[in-house]
């Protein structure tokens, strides 16, 4: 055998070993209603912000606490709290990943990534939308 | 109807062009493969002619789009959709170039352009090997004019065209139904996103995309080679050309991080982003085929591997397109592009897949004619360490790809499949280990000759630049400081250790310049680019391993009873709110929000934070400064947005980094109010202008009699109760702390009375006690502040690397 093929050997194992350590990295993506069930481990959940409750953050009292609704496509709601300071485009989200885990009743997050009209100005139909705005409110000026 | 006021003949030029350069693309490709075939000389001639007007014609036209439509952008017409979507009349100049590749279409366009600028290089210097190289060239610019066609095909768009109209593309929107709608309604754009609005984002996308486009080169000869059967040939062109794609791809890459970096949107320069991910995979591979070329040079091994790496390397590119343009990333990285729906998704795939068969045909009808040696490499060569370094650079590839595309995978095969709780770390793990072996045997590797190396040889050169390295990283690992220890010790242990491969790198290819090639900087371009590498490893490790947060909020203690304790030292919290003239402790820097501009054009404000150090005895300023880090204040649908900029305090060894998180608009209010101050003791009272307070206890701790008090040495707590005119009360508990002899204050705020109450002092039992009521609402900021250290380490590595690559790329073209 050649010393190469030993080489190559060698790295075909490490990199097995490697992606073996990885299972426990790997989340999934999760409803409420399952990461309830699997409370706590760490999950993603996808989720919309419930603009029926309030977005509790005031920096003055405490500049590292985050809490407010998350609802998902199922309807099922969590209160979330993140203890960092208010993402600024929050309340215009569309969608938000909440990163983190259930403890009780409260999903403990650790990161959000939101997903904002303003950063989509490809989409056609938001496009669409703010047009459609644009002509409201030119026109109720006028 | 007839609308007033619009320009439509400038988009009907435009689209002329896009047509044209997607014409003449194939006309040159089918010119190209006409003269390639060509039995005849005189036959392949004359298409080789052709093909060389029809590339020219394709490369004008592109030019051509690129002047119309940034008349269109700079004239601000506004009827077009994409000088809508994406500028401004308010946006200025310099920024309007940036308009090109905030957009799918522009950046595609940028891409071509540079194609056919390398085409035309490659046309003229490739003499034999033109006509299949510059088929393939042509084939990927039909491919890329067809995403900016914009033309139907039946029923389905092939692409999306940079001049369509708005009212074409929105035909049902209500404002079409008015002939003045450009005066009436559509009179300014969208604006350009502020992440882009930054002197980085105009420089980095066009150096990114000629890193991209100029990996189809080597590409493109390696087919040459393939096809013609002529497989030591095309690597006398493919060598230069490789080179210049990994030293210009190298640059674009960091060129991004650099602005990650300045605008701190990843938190620093290298987040393991998708985006970042897929654009650094391609120059790993184009690193491994450099490597395995060379081998290929000098002994005749490593031919098939060349085949594979390089044709993969542009693979990588087009794939990082795919997974970055398509939106398939969408929940996964912070970053990702818009997505455009269907069409992109699957025209992608196809031109994947074209130029996959391609090379996998030519491959497999050639295979028997690839040079292949049945002697294998002795252990003693530079060969055999050189190909062991370019597979590991493979795998490592393999390995943060594979991660990256977990979002395609779950699409594929119907998973749900995510990276858990610290991303950066799974891939951080792995990638130290892959750091010490590359750069051990970057390190080492010079020091053998190809083929056969005598111990003697290998040693008495080597000998020197061992003991000094380990001399230098003793002192770094020593004196350096370097105790992250968030992952534990064997993390920390590894990070030492490739700290001292990194040095041995920097050490050893340095001392080769010199000691063997006797200073002959011009045929010492790898040795340089090793240095820079080395130099960037060291300054990745050392600026990663010793980041520092300053804006550590421990302010979370309790002052009654000191039980709940938020604020542990090993958890930080990140914001810290600062009130409008109040100092705050941070570190060992006293922070001020001095004022903030009025709002300004283009809604930008500054911040100005004051930063000042004391000495010990707390009485002379050791260093003084002021941070001006800005926002704008972008309107949304439902109310203002913030968008932040950091601010930053360059050193040459390391840089403070200010970003405001939350400010509230103070509806440019002033305030002028001061603090005045009282000495009080326990059951004192103190008058303010709304009522007033009384002062039910002052307690006294420090560590040596209590040891609830966790994060400082003594402190002085007091509870006390304002009571206000309307016979409300609020308990407020201000306090005064020492730790290692700072002192740092804790300040309460009564935020209905506009109070702010701090502890200036502290003498016995007695406190004084500052009390500011403030007539206007009060102004606070939130902001984090971050300190890196040694990333200039980095960023001079980058450049040194680049030139290393430049300087083989010319010795290598007169070879």
């Amino acid at each position: 055998m050649k010393k190469l093929h030993i080489v190559i050997l060698v790295v075909i194992a490490l990199s097995i070993a490697g992606l073996l350590t990885l299972t426990k990295d790997i989340t999934t993506y999760d409803s409420i209603a399952s990461a309830k069930k699997k409370e706590g481990r760490y999950v993603h959940l996808i989720a919309k912000l419930d603009r029926s409750r309030p977005v509790e953050y005031d920096p003055v009292k405490d500049p590292n606490f985050l809490s407010f609704y998350a609802i998902d496509s199922l309807g099922y709601k969590t209160q979330v709290v993140y203890r960092n300071s208010k993402p600024t485009e929050l309340e215009h989200s569309d969608r938000v990943v909440l990163k983190g885990q259930m403890k009780g009743d409260v999903f403990e997050c650790k990161e959000i990534l939101l997903k904002c009209p303003s950063k989509y100005k490809d989409d056609p139909t938001q496009q669409m939308k703010k047009l459609e705005n644009t002509a409201v409110t030119t026109s109720s000026q006028n | 109807m007839r609308y007033e006021g619009e320009h439509l003949l400038i988009g009907q030029i435009g689209h002329f062009f896009t047509l044209l350069s997607f014409v003449s693309a194939i006309l040159a490709t089918y010119a190209y493969i006409r003269s390639a075939r060509a039995l005849d000389m005189t036959d392949g001639e004359r298409w080789r002619k052709l093909g060389r007007i029809a590339f020219s014609i394709q490369v004008f036209s592109i030019i051509s789009i690129f002047v119309t439509l940034y008349l269109v952008i700079y004239n601000h017409y506004f009827e077009y959709k994409y000088a809508h979507q994406h500028s401004k009349r308010s946006l200025d100049v310099e920024y309007l170039l940036s308009c090109f590749w905030e957009g799918q279409e522009g950046s595609f366009m940028l891409w071509t352009f540079w194609q056919g600028i390398l085409g035309m290089v490659v046309m003229r210097t490739a003499k034999k090997f033109e006509a299949p190289a510059m088929t393939i060239i042509s084939l990927a610019q039909v491919f890329l004019a067809s995403f900016i066609i914009g033309v139907y095909f039946f029923d389905i768009r092939i692409g999306t065209g940079p001049f369509v109209l708005m009212r074409n593309e929105f035909p049902d929107a209500p404002i079409f139904q008015d002939p003045n709608y450009l005066f009436k309604y559509l009179t300014d754009g969208n604006g350009l996103n502020i992440l882009l609005q930054n002197y980085w984002m105009v420089i980095h996308p066009p150096v990114l995309f000629l890193g991209f486009a100029s990996a189809l080169v080597p590409f493109s000869f390696a087919i040459a080679g393939l096809w013609k059967n002529d497989h030591k040939g095309w690597i006398k062109h493919g060598l230069p050309w490789a080179l210049f794609s990994a030293g210009i791809l190298g640059l674009g890459i960091m060129m991004g991080a650099a602005w990650a970096y300045e605008s701190l949107t990843f938190g620093g320069y290298w987040a393991w982003d998708p985006v970042e991910n897929a654009s650094m995979v391609p120059w790993m591979l184009m690193v491994a085929g450099i490597h395995t070329m060379l081998i290929f040079k000098h002994t005749g091994h490593s031919m098939k591997a060349t085949y594979f790496f390089i044709p993969l390397a542009y693979f990588l590119v087009l794939y990082s397109t795919f997974l970055t343009r398509t939106g398939i990333l969408g929940d996964t990285s912070v970053h990702s592009f818009t997505g455009e729906g269907d069409t992109l998704y699957w025209h992608l795939i196809l031109m994947m897949l074209t130029f996959i068969s391609i090379t996998t045909v030519l491959y497999i009808r050639n295979r028997k004619e690839i040079p292949d040696i049945r002697k294998e490499e002795s252990m003693n060569s530079r060969e055999f360490w050189m190909f062991v370094g370019s597979l590991l650079m493979f795998v490592s590839a393999g390995y943060i790809i594979a991660l990256t595309s977990l979002p395609f995978i779950n699409k594929l095969i119907d998973t749900k499949w995510a990276i858990g709780q610290d991303v950066e770390y799974v891939y951080n793990r792995v990638m130290i280990l892959v750091t010490v072996v590359i750069a051990l045997l970057t390190a080492i590797t010079q020091y053998f000759k190809y083929k056969e190396t005598t111990r003697k040889y290998f040693w008495s050169n080597l000998l020197v630049p061992t003991l000094v390295t380990i001399l230098i990283s003793s002192l770094i690992s020593i004196f350096g400081g370097i105790d992250y220890d968030k992952y534990g010790i064997g993390f920390l242990a590894a990070i030492h250790v490739a700290l001292w491969a990194s040095v041995y790198t920097v050490i050893s290819n340095g001392t080769y310049i010199f000691k063997v090639m006797k200073g002959n900087m011009k045929a010492a371009g790898a040795s340089i680019s090793h240095v820079g590498f080395g130099l960037m490893l060291i300054g990745i490790l050392i600026s990663s391993s010793k980041k520092e947060l300053v804006s550590v909020n421990n302010t979370g203690i309790n002052v009654a009873g000191l039980k709940d304790v938020k604020g542990k030292e090993e958890n930080p919290l990140e914001n810290v709110t600062l009130i409008n003239g109040v100092p705050t402790q941070m570190g060992k820097y006293t922070v001020t929000y001095v004022g903030d501009s009025a709002v300004k054009k283009n809604d930008r404000v500054y911040f100005k934070i004051n930063f000042t150090e004391r000495d010990t005895t707390g009485r002379r300023d050791v260093e003084s400064f002021d941070i001006y880090p800005n926002a704008f204040l972008v309107k949304g649908e439902e109310g203002m947005n913030l968008s932040s900029n950091p601010g930053a305090r360059h050193y040459l060894s390391n840089d403070i980094f200010v970003y405001i998180t939350s400010w509230l608009n103070p509806d440019k209010v002033t305030d002028t109010a001061s603090f005045r101050n009282y000495w009080v003791k326990k059951g004192d009272t103190v008058f303010y202008s709304n009522g007033f307070l009384t002062v039910n206890d002052i307690v006294m701790a420090n560590k040596n009699d209590n040891k609830d008090l966790p994060v400082v040495d003594s402190a002085w707590l007091s509870d006390l109760m304002v009571v206000s005119k309307d016979g409300r009360s609020y308990p407020s508990q201000p306090a005064y702390f020492v730790k290692n002899s700072q002192p740092s204050v804790k300040t309460d705020t009564v935020f209905t009375q506009n109070l702010v109450l701090n502890i200036n002092r502290v003498s016995g039992d007695k406190i004084e006690l500052g009390l500011k009521e403030s007539g206007a609402v009060m102004r606070y900021i939130t902001l984090k502040a971050y300190k890196f250290p040694y990333i200039n380490v980095l960023w001079l590595g980058t450049i040194i690397m680049v030139i290393g690559f430049l300087v083989s790329m010319v010795r290598r073209l007169k070879v």
